[in-house]
């Protein structure tokens, strides 16, 4: 388990701020956030490779806030997966148990093992330089797991390999994180790769994590502007709320909300259903189809209800352009945000 | 791609060429007997004057001066290597580490060190040499010296070390960074990760990965030593004349008495008539930087000079 309490760094360029994060016991979490959000730095802070300002760092209980990095037994991967160029893959994924002075026979016996798990005897004898990216990444994941890391970070992982190979990868990183039972933390900016591989989800933006849940809180409660738009909420306004209702331009939304004043709505286009010219009820409008667009595994419409809404769905929707269709937003659909 | 080809081949032929000429031209001078171009009256007439030499005067007119033959030449070679294998040891003891530690660390004013270093290599040797001399010449390490009872300037050693390290260790430095600055730190890191110390970090594989620089750096530092001329020839000046009581019984026994660097020797040779002789010694350290720069590409080091 790792917890990071109140942790601040000035990196110059990069500033962390008052970061909170706790990482369970063979917990696999995903740490999004846009370009420059900190998220390497974070790592780097985790890894050792620099000393906080404040706050500490604690893994199993132990605070390793101190420790230089050699101290710390966190495995490290970075983006570019740094192999060793000089050394041959197994002499690559030696390298850590040989600097903890083991035996001949026992780092051979723990090579072989490693090689065997990630498929790759094939290119044992190889240097870094001939092997492909995504050989290269298993090579580094094997270099990093050879020595039992107490937590296992991850900095971009897959952003080198190409799109197919990419989803591949990420099952396999899931699949060898539940074999090893080991703690992972893996960067990255793509909100589809860290739903592919994580339990749970840390968003960070501007130096600070924003909000911390799984994949399915993350999406129904975003904390504020920010996650929402980044988890893809494509539909949100600015309106004005009365507590029980919200005004959007000309048009009034059924939702009990805490706020009275300025506040931002966010209404997830999946969340959205289209339903029978004669329903009646709460929150139905009337709109015009003005878009259709056909996705690989969804389609999405445009509708002007007097607001301009996305909607989707995963079978293509029978309707084009110009159509009159009625809509019915749930109340319990509808995300109301503090405006800050 | 063959008109490029084509342009390369062109590029080949002249380049060549022209180092084909330069080069049998100088042989030429120096195998046919160069005596005959350059003795004319008035250089023998030099010769007379420097009747000092009375035991060279037979070996002047024989072919490139009979340097070989002439102990002077011997025991000069044997001072300038000695002191300049000394002066590349000590630039790299103290250079290799400071480059590694300017190329991996975050120094304030970094830039400022840069423009040091980088100023020196452009300066003239005189310039350094009148620099060394003031700095040794007055002040507190000249109360210094005179309190230890010794000389730094116009000394064999340490003057001629002093006055060949300066250019020598800023050359060294530049080229020891530039091979630190090529490895990507993030190698240590994640060695360090792995749990290695920053030595066996350092040992494994930053230091593989910038050998061939690290190599080259030391070639560059020690050829530049031994290019030196007028750094050691403001700071120490010449031997040669000096009585054989000036010398220790050391330097007599190392056969480094009355012998001058070599470059300086050249000067020397020459500014007394004796072409033929500057001409050969020369050659000699022609022949030593041209074997050190062929080294270096063997190494696989080029880049680091033309």
């Amino acid at each position: 388990m790792i917890e990071i309490t109140g942790l601040y760094g000035d990196l110059g360029e990069f500033h962390l701020r008052d970061i909170n994060l706790t990482v369970n016991e063979g917990e696999y979490l995903a740490i999004l956030g846009p370009t420059g959000a900190g998220k390497t730095v974070l790592v780097e802070y985790i890894v050792g490779l620099y000393k906080p300002d404040r706050g500490t760092i604690r893994v199993d209980g132990e605070d390793i806030t101190p420790l230089y990095t050699e101290e710390r037994n966190i495995g490290y991967v970075p983006q570019d997966y740094a192999l060793f160029p000089n050394l041959t893959v197994a002499r690559n994924i030696s390298y850590g148990l040989e600097a903890r002075r083991m035996r001949q026979e026992q780092i051979n016996d723990l090579v072989d093992d490693m090689i065997a798990r990630l498929k790759i005897d094939y290119i044992r004898h190889r240097m870094p330089l001939h092997l492909s990216g995504g050989e290269k990444q298993r090579v580094a994941l094997g270099r990093a797991l050879a020595t039992d890391p107490r937590v296992l970070l991850l900095d971009e992982p897959l952003s080198a390999l190409d799109e197919n190979l990419r989803t591949e990868m990420a099952k396999e990183l899931r699949r060898l994180q539940r074999a090893v039972k080991g703690t992972f933390i893996h960067v990255c900016h793509n909100f589809e790769e860290a739903s592919d591989v994580a339990d749970r989800i840390a968003i960070m933006n501007e130096g600070t994590i924003v909000q911390v849940g799984t994949l399915k809180e993350i999406m129904e409660a975003p904390k504020n502007e920010f996650v929402a738009r980044f988890v893809k909420s494509q539909n949100m306004f600015d309106g004005v709320s009365d507590g029980s209702s919200i005004r959007i331009g000309q048009t009034s939304l059924v939702k009990e909300n805490p706020f009275k004043g300025d506040v931002i709505v966010a209404i997830r286009p999946e969340n959205i259903m289209i339903v029978e010219t004669e329903h009646k009820g709460q929150n139905v409008f009337a709109g015009l189809v003005e878009g259709k667009q056909l996705k690989p595994y969804f389609s999405e419409i445009s509708i002007n209800t007097g607001i301009p809404l996305v909607v989707i769905s995963q079978k293509e929707h029978p309707y084009d352009t110009g159509d009159n269709i009625k809509i019915k937003i749930p109340p319990e659909n509808v995300v109301v945000l503090q405006k800050l | 791609m063959s008109g490029k080809r084509k342009g390369r081949k062109t590029f080949h032929t002249i380049f060549y060429g022209f180092a084909g000429f330069l080069f049998l031209y100088s042989a030429y001078l120096f195998l046919s007997n160069v005596d005959q171009l350059f003795v004319t009256e008035a250089a023998i007439e030099t010769r007379e004057i420097t009747s000092v030499w009375d035991q060279d005067r037979e070996i002047m007119n024989q072919f490139a001066g009979g340097f070989w033959k002439d102990p002077y030449f011997w025991k000069s070679l044997n001072l300038t290597v000695v002191t300049t294998l000394i002066t590349t040891l000590i630039a790299s003891l103290v250079g290799i580490p400071t480059a590694y530690a300017l190329s991996r660390h975050r120094i304030p004013r970094m830039a400022l060190v840069e423009v040091l270093f980088s100023s020196l290599i452009v300066m003239p040797g005189s310039v350094i040499g009148i620099c060394l001399i003031v700095m040794f010449n007055y002040g507190p390490l000249w109360k210094l010296q005179n309190a230890m009872g010794f000389r730094f300037a116009h000394s064999l050693f340490p003057g001629m070390v002093i006055a060949s390290l300066v250019l020598s260790f800023a050359l060294g430095l530049s080229a020891w960074k530039a091979a630190f600055d090529n490895v990507n730190p993030r190698f240590e890191q994640v060695a360090r990760s792995l749990g290695s110390s920053r030595w066996r970090a350092f040992r494994t594989v930053t230091l593989p990965l910038a050998k061939s620089g690290i190599i080259a750096g030391i070639i560059l530092a020690w050829t530049r030593a031994m290019a030196e001329f007028s750094a050691v020839l403001f700071f120490c000046g010449t031997f040669r004349e000096l009585p054989p009581s000036r010398f220790s019984s050391f330097t007599k026994l190392i056969h480094m008495d009355q012998a001058d660097w070599v470059s300086v020797a050249v000067w020397a040779q020459v500014e007394f008539g004796n072409i033929e002789y500057g001409f050969a010694l020369a050659f000699v350290l022609v022949v030593i930087g041209g074997l050190s720069v062929y080294v270096m590409h063997r190494i696989g080091a080029k880049g680091y000079v033309w």
